[in-house]
């Protein structure tokens, strides 16, 4: 189906992100993607129409007395109960517990989005995660699965720390693209808060002033090394995110 | 009307779905008020169609059918756009997959209100296959048996749905800058 010089074909493309392709068309779309920067961005791009989508109709709201007159409809006992229960059952992504912080961080990331700066495109990327969506590529807690995952997918490398802060499990990672740049996406667990980890290559001119902060409630925090970025961004403590950067930085010097 | 332990099922599985259905029922018929006479008539024919429902198949799937079946003998799909449901638009949706451009680059969706007019600006066939696929999560199979087209046609409307988005996308932005 795909032929080794042509670019992917839009319903390839659609068919990738929406995961409807055969295991075999898969490898096939992944293996031209790892050999072409153009399609990769395509497919990118395509994601965040898709979760773009998603957020103008999670933006849309049942009116609630519509709501309580059908629940009563369907079911006469349920509806003696607050009506707002079922209304959290609107949310279709998975938690409850996710449901609610999302749902409260929404409130900011909206107001973040205007700015559409850096800062944005993370927290988007980081709630797209927390969402729920879909399972990182790289499934592992283990780093000599990790890592080699990445090798050939990106124009640089990494290294991955031997010991991770007590509480601090790696859950996988993914391929990425963060302000048109190729990055690694780390995924961690830091207690019962879920961090996510960007390596970016370090640009030549480093326009972009990376102040570590707190952003709708986001911790976000950068770290250079001599040729990777590292941004975090979590809702756990400042502080906790910071230990887990520091062994991250330190794996990446010279033994 | 199915046994007492069968509409308990029912109920069960429909509840969480009813806010789903009540926003796909509005995005078809942009109306309020219909909506929520689509979803209630909704829920009837699929309680009392219940017993023709196999355990085991996609339930979300099933009763999105008998959904957008209500809402296309409804008072808006008969006054308006029912035809633009059913007809086939060989313009609109046959057109040949042209050899795409790299250059292809990543939008700002951080607009909102551009965002929701290029949804809206949508053809209605092309927005409930995308709602369908993005929004509610269905696999294109699914999609094939609530809309009842081949999943060839799926595919293709979602590619070319998004396709459109990103060139209503493109074009406002050219406006607004
Ligand atoms: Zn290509």
């Amino acid at each position: 189906m795909t032929h080794i010089n042509a670019h992917l074909g839009y319903d390839q493309v659609s068919a990738f992100i929406d995961g409807e392709l055969s295991p075999k068309e898969t490898s096939e779309v992944e293996e031209h993607l790892a050999n072409c920067h153009p399609c990769a961005i395509r497919i990118l791009s395509a994601t965040q129409l898709k979760a773009a989508t998603r957020h103008v109709s999670e933006r849309f709201v049942v009116p609630p007395e519509a709501l309580s007159r059908l629940t009563a409809q369907l079911s006469p006992e349920a509806s003696k109960k607050p009506a707002g229960v079922y209304t959290l059952r609107s949310w279709t992504w998975g938690a409850l517990a996710a449901s609610l912080i999302l749902a409260v961080s929404l409130l900011g990331w909206h107001a973040t989005r205007q700015s559409g700066s850096l800062a944005a495109e993370l927290l988007d990327q980081h709630l797209a995660v927390l969402s729920g969506g879909s399972p990182p590529e790289v499934i592992s807690s283990d780093r000599h699965t990790v890592k080699p995952w990445f090798q050939g997918k990106l124009p640089f490398s990494f290294n991955l720390p031997d010991a991770l802060p007590a509480g601090t499990t790696l859950n996988g990672g993914d391929l990425t693209f963060l302000h048109g740049q190729p990055a690694a996406l780390l995924r961690f667990n830091i207690g019962r808060h879920q961090a996510s980890v960007f390596f970016t290559q370090r640009s030549r001119d480093e326009s972009e002033p990376a102040t570590s902060g707190i952003q709708s409630g986001f911790v976000i925090q950068y770290a250079n090394t001599h040729d990777l970025r590292i941004t975090a961004v979590s809702d756990v403590n400042p502080s906790d995110l910071a230990r887990l950067m520091s062994v991250l930085v330190e794996a990446q010097s010279p033994r | 009307m199915p046994a007492p332990a069968s509409s308990a099922l029912f109920e069960q599985l429909a509840l969480p779905l009813l806010p789903s259905l009540y926003s796909h029922a509005f995005w078809l018929s942009r109306n309020h008020e219909e909506a929520e006479d689509i979803v209630q008539e909704t829920i009837s024919k699929a309680l009392r169609a219940f017993d023709s429902f196999h355990a085991g198949t996609n339930f979300k799937a099933w009763v999105f059918r008998i959904l957008r079946n209500t809402f296309l003998t409804s008072r808006t799909a008969i006054a308006a756009s029912r035809t633009v449901f059913l007809e086939d638009h060989p313009d609109l949706l046959n057109i040949s997959d042209m050899s795409p451009t790299p250059e292809d680059h990543l939008l700002r969706l951080d607009n909102q209100a551009a965002m929701d007019q290029a949804l809206d600006r949508l053809h209605p066939q092309l927005r409930e296959v995308l709602l369908l696929c993005d929004v509610e999560g269905l696999k294109y199979k699914e999609i094939a048996l609530v809309i009842d087209v081949p999943i060839g046609t799926v595919m293709s409307r979602i590619s070319r749905a998004r396709r459109t988005l990103h060139e209503h996308l493109q074009k406002q932005r050219g406006v607004s800058l």
